[in-house]
């Protein structure tokens, strides 16, 4: 199914989303103008957190097909991006790289998980 | 024998207890993964991701003559690019973390893609199949170029000449400071310690000041 039909023609998002973008679902239904697709979208989202680009791949859609969808679910209060652990928002700007702090705790996430894994001495 | 009892005002305690664990969903971090055609990216992201990873498809506007047909729907020429995505969650971390693998080829048709994945990432890991070692000229230099951190994966193929890292570090002009490692994309121990390789090599970097995708980090290689 092609981004043209799913969206009935439209081609931009309404909301800024990045291919990492997480929705939940919230306390909206959706309405009976929106797509049928989006009870698909509502469906997987209440199973689980979702990124954008899982939504796209689970469903066989084009990304922006999703975030088109998305938008509309997201000004429904259907979809809602989930607040992050208030700590680790440290950074205001999500563009900017994870904080040292994040960094190491991922560091210590992986090793706790693969205590087998093989890390390399660094370079330099 | 029997642990004291808890008491309320110990700090100790109340930052281990689990069974409060913080409000709010976990954090998302990324890491990209790029490399020529069949240099074992799906597979890589498939040894530590916690769901088979999923082909999900982007289409991008193109000025090229390459491009896929779109049955005419959209005036621009888009091309249609196909990347993997996994993920795993890390609940035991210091901070309840979720990392996110994007696993994308090399050309450099892919460039727009790979500037939306970059953004905020943790970092790349380029890739290396010894066989196609110029495929990955292309995603070296735009992750070098970008000032995103990266390493070098030298993959294993069965039959493959082996390569000592060094010489792919030499053949791709690398400089010292990243990492090169070898890998087998299929083994969850390897691929979890690349990563913990390029997140040390993050962490380097962020300790060497921020680097900014700007002009003046690429005229300076000194
Ligand atoms: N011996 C060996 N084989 C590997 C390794 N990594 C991947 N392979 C094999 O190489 C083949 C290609 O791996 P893929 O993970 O599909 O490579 P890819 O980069 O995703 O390929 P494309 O998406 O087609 O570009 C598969 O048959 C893998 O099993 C490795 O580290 N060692
Ligand atoms: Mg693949």
């Amino acid at each position: 199914m092609r981004t043209y039909t799913l969206t009935r023609g439209r081609t931009k998002p309404r909301h800024l989303l990045g291919l990492e973008t997480v929705l939940d679902a919230g306390p909206g239904r959706p309405g009976p103008a929106q797509a049928e697709e989006c009870e698909e979208i509502l469906a997987l989202c209440r199973e689980r957190r979702r990124s954008v680009t899982e939504l796209a791949g689970r469903l066989r859609w084009p990304v922006t097909a999703v975030k088109i969808l998305v938008s509309d679910l997201l000004d429904a209060d259907v979809l809602v991006v989930p607040v992050t652990a208030p700590y680790a928002a440290s950074d205001t700007d999500s563009d900017a790289s994870p904080s040292t702090q994040l960094l190491a705790a991922l560091s210590a996430g992986l090793k706790r998980k693969w205590p087998d894994a093989i890390a390399y001495p660094q370079a330099g | 024998m029997p642990s004291p009892t808890p008491r309320p005002g110990d700090p100790a305690v109340g930052l281990r207890t689990p069974s409060r664990p913080p409000a709010g969903a976990p954090t998302v971090l990324k890491v990209v993964i790029a490399g020529g055609f069949g240099a074992g990216k799906t597979t890589a992201v498939g040894a530590v991701s916690e769901i088979t990873p999923l082909s999900t498809e982007e289409y991008l506007t193109e000025a090229s003559a390459d491009v896929d047909s779109l049955e005419g729907v959209e005036a621009k020429q888009t091309t249609t690019v196909a990347f993997d995505f996994g993920r795993l969650s890390l609940p035991d971390a210091p901070v309840p973390l979720e990392l996110f693998l994007f696993g994308t080829p090399g050309q450099d048709r892919f460039v727009d893609l790979w500037y939306d994945l970059s953004r905020g990432a943790v970092g790349a890991v380029v890739l290396v199949d010894t066989r196609r070692l110029e495929s990955s000229f292309t995603p070296v230099s735009f992750f070098e170029d970008i000032g995103l951190p990266f390493v070098v994966a030298v993959n294993q193929f069965d039959g493959a000449h082996r390569y000592h890292p060094e010489q792919v570090r030499a053949a791709l002009e690398l400089p010292a400071s990243v990492p090169v490692v070898t890998c087998d994309a299929r083994d969850p121990n390897h691929v979890a310690g690349v990563l913990l390789t390029l997140v040390g090599h993050a962490v380097k970097n962020a300790a060497a000041g921020p680097v900014r995708p700007t002009s003046t980090t690429t005229l300076q290689d000194a």
